[in-house]
């Protein structure tokens, strides 16, 4: 069942590489924190308690409520973003590039899981999360598309650290959540601050800086 | 015996492919506000066309006056090798799944030629349009049908569908993701809506009834039923992912098969009226997607169910 | 106890607590009593006082006590300073930054600490991450597009570099996977002593990924620029924590890893890494420093090549090693001078323009020497400490026989001393090709008087000087343990 939960995962990610909404990418974003609370949860089924049941919850408040909410209400609606993302890659182009790349991770990541303790299908979702968050930084001119970009690979990592089974202290977890959730409001004060000042809302504005 | 159902059935597959037309017609009208026509409007038409003459271009060679025969026959055939309910289909062996795409694909391979010998530019450019999107389309065939085809190590249609399981759970999802990606090839292969609009009056935007506007009488009946008969097949080859599920009655199937059918004429009618078309140039990259799934399919299960 | 309350608690109830009022001159006291009693706490543990290390989750070994030394150092000096900074601002006074810089500051020296002190893989990840969330409004200070640009860029940049060091951590866990470490979990004190049992490849990844992924944060090449751009924009006294402080703090997880590695078969390969990013940061730097044409980023660009150099000694290794320690003492030492008369400059003359800024010894007196002083300092002249660094770090390449490594490092400090004298000069004698009138107007005396941060550049210069002509044998001792437990 948690090969599901991955599947699916993935596919969001297709949908990701596909799409050219602003609006879109946070509706992914937001399955993708379900997603994660699902993934999270299921180990946990077979013995309920009030404790193990923090993580889970904290990270759908985080991740598909908080979050969304936040970038939706103070960045989309306040500031009007035109609901199409810039890319400076075709989309066609783009959704080719994820597609071999994610055929890339998972062939390597199958002949890695015969002689090391990974999960080959978690494993291969979160690498491929990682790089299609790396490509969304990369090939978008969007900041919020930036922000959200920065998101996805989180998720990644998160998938990762499920399928590498790595058992990080529980408040180490909590307080992570809260470092990326602090990131992302600063991230979104900036933008704010950026738009207001710069009169855009893309990378191309900031190019104040060089040598 | 068990041939002379499956004769009968697919007779009657043959006779209902204009109804199915109908149905969607019938349902876009009612869910837009419109009564819209008869379900049997479809049938009035080919009776309309059948009664009128065929007229050829005089640019027009020996291959427009074959073109539509071949192009309906071969999709004739391609319906024969689908199973359908849980009848076993009267075209029927190992590696059959190759000959149904090439089928249908000599099909369009004839009606672009058609299209291109009259030598007309509008009947061009929707040649060179659906030859462009066909391209795009053809992978989504192979990468779900293919990846199928490796689990369950079957090369045969009716052997495929049929060891269809429900034990394993993430069988579930990964049937109806393959049905997703079917049900965007039906939509690209039958010139539907967020593709390509039938019911368009501009040729620029057509696609695919731009090629056979010069087409009349006898030819263009065979063209239009051929076009019926195609959203059938794609539409029983989508529905035929859910269909068996074990079960082993043929009368259960068969009633399941129409009701799956209903179901995809919902899903079909309800996407047609609440999406705007595509603009051309990004139909390739959904394309890209469906085909991209069947990617991740054949990705997931071929490398991790050993 | 009473050491972690006044290592870690003080400062994160000042800093909570300073959201309640908004007097500014009362924050500026008591952060200058948080960091006084931070440094004394920070004196008494590099002297052997006994501290608590809760369940493993601290640690205080001769890096620790080193590292927070310098971080607490950096920090009481930086808050002496701030206030001139503060209320003479270049700019018009930013209402809004002005009240949260004392909370933020205290709340980055609880980060920060924390971050140095932990004994947990991921507490030290997500402390070194809070530090990035506290110093970032810091830089946004002037609140205008360049400064705002430089927040984006900083934010951004190392945040993503910060995730990428959890992939690392992340590969650490794999590497620990059929041993008994596994159980333990992630302790530092873990790591080292079981990183024998541990899986090379997924070691090697996993440096990889923490190695890049920190050296955003620690400023070397190629992951440099938001670290220039956030320093250079910065005011003084953040600029100076940053640079002085902040890359020590990123370096620290680097030096732990390579602490877990130095005793597997990936220790070559890891030294390799380091030294290629040394080599790469100081190529960096003699490109952008022909280049540029502001003071600040000079500075910037400067504190690239220097954590190159101590990157550098520390690839090499053996008395390369202990050089790349002394040469991070003495070079947030050096920095903080630089930022805080560069800081001098910018208020003064507007302008972080290099071509704005002449005739700097006649203007502006005490400035100007000071300056031209830190500067002498930065190059590596002699009697300062950073002449003696580079010495044991060239003695450490010369020991290892990498001649052809060694020349090219020289060749390209020269490059750099050319490149910075010729700024520095020009600010120093240089006359303006402004026309008359404006010269008058622009050119009138400053009437420079001695402040707080003449007094305190002259006094760290000065203890730059001390401490190459000799070395505190406690400073000695602590360095050569920490080379002892690196196995040097």
């Amino acid at each position: 069942m948690e090969n599901v939960l991955n599947i699916l995962f993935c596919l969001s990610l297709l949908y990701l590489a596909t799409t050219t909404r602003v609006d879109a990418y946070l509706k992914v974003f937001v399955l993708q924190g379900i997603l994660l609370f699902f993934i999270v949860i299921m180990p946990l089924i077979n013995r309920p308690s009030v404790f193990t049941l923090i993580l889970p919850v904290t990270i759908l408040l985080v991740k598909a409520i908080m979050i969304p909410l936040y970038i939706r209400k103070k960045i989309i609606i306040e500031l009007e973003v035109k609901r199409n993302i810039e890319s400076n890659l075709q989309q066609f182009n783009f959704l080719l590039l994820t597609v071999f790349s994610m055929i890339a991770v998972f062939i390597s990541s199958n002949m890695l899981a015969k002689y090391t303790y990974i999960d080959a299908i978690p494993f291969a979702a979160a690498f491929s999360t990682i790089i299609i968050g790396l490509y969304i930084i990369i090939f978008r001119k969007k900041l919020i598309v930036h922000v959200i970009g920065f998101l996805v690979i989180e998720n990644g990592i998160f998938l990762l650290g499920i399928s590498v089974a790595s058992e990080m202290p529980f408040l180490i977890e909590l307080a992570a959540l809260l470092d990326i959730f602090v990131v992302v409001f600063l991230m979104g004060i900036a933008i704010n601050k950026i738009s207001s000042t710069f009169s855009v809302d893309d990378i191309t504005a900031l190019d104040e800086l060089k040598d | 015996m068990e041939k002379l159902i499956s004769v009968l059935i697919y007779l009657i597959f043959i006779v209902s492919a204009p109804l199915f037309i109908g149905i969607v017609n019938k349902l876009k009208s009612r869910l837009t506000g419109r009564l819209g026509p008869s379900i049997f409007q479809t049938y009035f038409d080919l009776k309309r066309l059948l009664r009128k003459e065929t007229i050829y271009a005089q640019s027009a060679s020996f291959v427009s006056r074959i073109a539509p025969v071949v192009s309906f026959s071969s999709i004739l055939f391609a319906g024969m090798i689908l199973p359908i309910g849980f009848y076993k289909p009267l075209i029927s062996f190992n590696g059959d799944i190759i000959l149904f795409a090439y089928l249908l694909g000599l099909s369009r391979f004839f009606q672009i030629l058609g299209a291109m010998d009259i030598g007309s530019s509008f009947e061009g450019m929707g040649a060179a349009r659906e030859a462009t999107f066909a391209v795009f389309a053809e992978p989504i065939y192979f990468f779900t049908l293919g990846s199928l085809a490796f689990i369950f190590k079957f090369t045969s249609m009716y052997d495929i569908f049929h060891s269809i399981s429900l034990n394993d759970p993430s069988f579930i999802i990964f049937i109806i993701v393959s049905a997703i990606s079917v049900f965007f090839l039906m939509i690209t292969e039958t010139s539907r809506m967020p593709v390509d609009d039938p019911n368009t009056h501009l040729e620029l935007t057509m696609i695919h009834e731009v090629m056979i506007l010069d087409n009349s009488g006898l030819d263009l009946f065979l063209y239009q039923y051929s076009s019926y008969l195609k959203m059938l097949v794609y539409a029983t080859f989508a529905a035929d992912f859910f269909n068996p599920f074990n079960v082993q009655n043929h009368i259960i199937g068969f009633l399941l098969y129409i009701i799956i059918l209903l179901i995809l004429i919902g899903n079909l009618v309800w996407i047609e009226t609440m999406m705007g078309r595509f603009r051309m140039k990004n139909i390739p990259r959904y394309l890209l997607f469906a085909a991209s799934i069947g990617i991740l399919n054949l990705l997931i299960y071929t490398f991790f169910n050993k | 106890m009473y050491l972690i309350l006044a290592l870690l608690g003080l400062p994160l109830l000042t800093g909570a607590v300073f959201f309640v009022f908004d007097n500014l001159k009362i924050k500026y006291a008591f952060s200058i009593i948080v960091a006084a009693i931070h440094l004394a706490a920070a004196c008494l543990v590099f002297s052997g006082s006994n501290v608590p290390d809760f369940e493993q989750w601290l640690r205080f070994d001769a890096l620790t006590k080193l590292f927070l030394l310098i971080l607490s150092n950096v920090y009481f000096w930086v808050m002496i300073n701030s206030y001139q900074y503060l209320f003479f601002s270049p700019v018009a006074k930013p209402e809004k930054s002005r009240k949260i810089f004392y909370n933020m500051t205290n709340l980055y020296l609880f980060a920060n600490t924390l971050a140095l002190i932990s004994n947990h893989l991921g507490l030290y990840w997500v402390a070194l991450e809070s530090t990035t969330l506290c110093v970032a409004p810091l830089i946004y200070y002037y609140r205008d597009k360049e400064s705002l640009e430089a927040m984006w860029k900083y934010l951004f940049l190392v945040s993503v570099g910060i995730a990428f060091a959890f992939i690392g951590i992340l590969f650490l866990t794999l590497s620990m996977h059929g041993t008994d470490a596994f159980e333990k979990g992630l302790y530092f004190s873990n790591l080292i002593a079981n990183s024998t049992k541990f899986n090379m490849i997924w070691l090697k990844a996993s440096y990889i990924f923490i190695f890049v992924g920190l050296s955003t944060k620690i400023g070397i090449a190629p992951m440099h620029p938001g670290e220039v751009d956030a320093v250079s924009n910065s005011p003084s006294p953040i600029a100076a924590l940053i640079s002085a402080s902040l890359g020590g703090t990123a370096l620290m997880g680097v030096l732990r890893m390579l602490q877990i590695t130095s005793k597997t078969p990936v220790y070559q390969f890891s030294q390799i890494m380091l030294i290629v990013g040394g080599m790469a940061s100081l190529i960096v730097t003699v490109v952008f420093m022909f280049r540029l044409n502001n003071y600040k980023r000079m500075i910037a660009y400067s504190s690239v090549e220097h954590l190159g150099i101590v990157v550098l000694g520390l690839g090499i290794g053996g008395i390369g090693f202990i050089g790349a320690m002394f040469h991070l003492i003495y070079n947030s030492l050096t920095k903080m001078a630089l930022f805080f008369m560069a800081g001098n400059i910018h208020r003064n003359y507007k302008s972080r323009e290099i071509h704005n800024v002449f005739s700097l010894l006649k203007d502006l007196r005490w400035t100007g020497i000071l300056f031209l002083l830190a500067f002498l300092a930065v190059v590596a002249m002699p009697p300062f400490g950073i002449f003696f660094s580079e010495l044991m770090i060239f003695q450490g390449l010369l020991a290892n026989g990498q001649y052809v490594l060694l020349s090219a490092v020289l060749f390209f400090l020269l490059f750099i001393f050319i490149a910075m004298s010729r700024n520095v000069f020009k600010m120093m004698y240089g006359s303006t090709k402004i026309n008359e009138a404006e010269i008058n107007q622009t050119n009138k005396p400053f009437d420079e008087k001695l402040n707080i941060t003449h007094l305190s550049t002259a006094v760290i210069l000065c203890v730059l000087i001390a401490m190459g002509l000799f070395i505190p044998p406690a400073l000695y001792n602590t360095v050569s343990e920490i080379a002892k437990s690196f196995n040097f």
